[in-house]
């Protein structure tokens, strides 16, 4: 046998003033924020977000302190970053050229969580504290040694002013302009 | 000869107001309320809205880029419509939503009328402005679609319920004065005795009902996108669905309009004097001004309210609505029984 089933029943919150009241209220809300709009949205080429130190950005490799230990490319989560083998002159001994190992990134697969920086012994790879930089094809996403260190220009800086987020305790997420 | 016959047309006063009004002017404040809604309901959600279009005007062009996309889109028709009546619906549910404009008196000089005489104008307009809703439906049916019909089965339902405290509201004015011609309703109410301070509950009913009728922005339960794709209007392309959406903005126009003279004062603290300028110009930019905030306070209630389901907005009509309505009307009875107006 099926068991029986039983409507049960609410009590309706609130009467009509109180739906009176609800609306008024809403329509005040409305009203407040038609009259002076608390924007938060960023106008994104005409200005841009300034980052905090410490963000993790694209990455900038510097060659002279690298002492091929390839841990950065060991730690390396997804696989982005690799070493490359390079003959090149020692410094000590001119005459007889060296072989060496230096890591290259394919931004294709660098998920920015900075492990490589924090790995490095030698402090040879550092943020840059931005990630907006569109490349025209795929290609050019993998670095090679030469452009790996070099350290990228940020296209918004040209454009625009910088911004920062800010929460403030009355109006939530609030964009302040620097300067 | 011919030039005399080309400025009689051009001239014909009801040609007139329904291409100047009616066609161009509801064009006109249809893009503006949609501009004003979308800017609205972006500045209340601390968005920004419309903007890059054109940064000085608040992105007003992006609307005008949106009419002419919708104007030289390619027109799809599917194989299995009723096409006689997929072609024709939309077009003269857009076309009948322009004509009550012919009966609304924008002044009291007769010579200004588009017709001769104004005497059941009020009962018109409001018989002509309730036409539209069957042609969508005859619209949703043809398009041989399950959201088509789905929306527009929701779009009768809703009319059954709302078009009723519209009719209701708004003619409660002729019974508190006697009269459908509105000249006459627009005069009693010279310079400060506007029905909407006199009896506010019917024009609050009349403001709900457009709401509901025309499927105002967060109340469109027959063409919700969340559950049925665009309702009555999911078949249609290009300039036959700019013709359904712009049919509703005309018809809020209309009614509007209609709020403007009957609620509103029409022209009312301004007393037309004589010729066209006195006569014509300022009282009609007087009404059409009211109506224009009338759209866009409607446009506004966007940002405000969250959608209704079907089963609450026909309780609300049930429940709430029509009952505001009747004692709106019996309000205005008691204002005629002790004489406000007279």
């Amino acid at each position: 046998m099926p068991p029986k089933v039983s409507l049960k029943k609410l009590a309706r919150k609130g009467g009509l003033f109180d739906g009176v009241k609800s609306n008024i209220h809403a329509l005040a809300i409305g009203v407040k924020y038609l009259v002076d709009p608390q924007r938060s949205t960023l106008l994104y080429p005409k200005e841009y977000i300034e980052h905090r130190p410490g963000y993790r950005g694209f990455i900038v490799f510097v060659k002279e302190k690298c002492i091929s230990c390839a841990a950065c490319s060991r730690i390396c989560p997804s696989a982005a970053m690799k070493m490359v083998r390079v003959t090149e002159i020692d410094p000590k001994h001119p005459d007889k050229p060296r072989q060496k190992q230096y890591p290259v990134i394919n931004y294709q697969r660098c998920i920015f969580c900075g492990f490589c920086v924090d790995v490095c012994p030698t402090e040879a790879l550092y943020h840059v504290p931005f990630h907006d930089i569109v490349y025209e094809n795929l290609a050019d996403m993998f670095m090679t040694l030469e452009q790996f260190q070099v350290e990228p220009q940020r296209p918004a800086v040209s454009e625009g002013l910088p911004v920062v987020y800010e929460v403030d305790e009355g109006k939530g997420l609030v964009k302040r302009r620097r300067g | 000869m011919v030039l005399d016959l080309i400025l009689y047309i051009i001239a014909y006063p009801p040609l007139w107001q329904v291409l100047i009004l009616g066609f161009a002017g509801s064009l006109a404040i249809a893009m503006v309320a949609i501009w004003f809604e979308r800017k609205a309901a972006a500045r209340v959600q601390r968005r920004i809205g419309p903007y890059w279009a054109s940064p000085a005007l608040g992105g007003f062009l992006n609307i005008i880029a949106d009419m002419v996309r919708y104007v030289l889109q390619q027109l799809i028709i599917p194989g299995t419509v009723d096409r006689l009546v997929f072609y024709f619906a939309p077009i003269a549910a857009f076309t009948i939503s322009i004509l009550p404009v012919i009966f609304i008196p924008l002044s009291p000089k007769p010579e200004f009328w588009p017709v001769a005489t104004m005497d059941y104008s009020l009962l018109i307009a409001l018989a002509l402005s309730t036409l539209p809703p069957l042609l969508v439906i005859a619209a949703g049916w043809s398009s041989n679609n399950k959201f088509a019909v789905i929306g527009s089965m929701r779009e009768s339902y809703v009319i059954t319920a709302y078009e009723l405290v519209a009719v209701v509201s708004i003619l409660s004015a002729s019974a508190s004065l006697l009269t459908f011609n509105l000249v006459y309703i627009v005069e009693a109410q010279q310079p400060f005795k506007w029905l909407a301070i006199l009896n506010p509950i019917a024009f609050l009913a009349a403001i709900l009902a457009v709401l509901m009728s025309t499927s105002a922005f967060p109340f469109e339960i027959p063409e919700s996108e969340h559950e049925v794709v665009a309702g009555p209007f999911t078949e249609y392309s290009g300039a036959l669905y700019a013709f359904n959406m712009g049919g509703a903005y005309v018809r809020r126009f209309v009614y509007a309009l209609l709020i403007a003279l009957v609620f509103l004062g029409g022209w009312a603290p301004y007393v037309p004097g004589p010729g066209p300028i006195t006569g014509y110009i300022i009282p009609s930019l007087i009404v059409v001004f009211k109506a224009v905030i009338v759209v866009l306070f409607i446009s506004f209630l966007r940002a405000v309210y969250g959608r209704y389901r079907l089963d609450q907005a026909l309780g609300a009509a049930w429940r709430l609505a029509i009952p505001l309505a009747i004692i709106g009307f019996g309000w205005s009875l008691f204002l005629a029984y002790i004489g406000v107006f007279h």
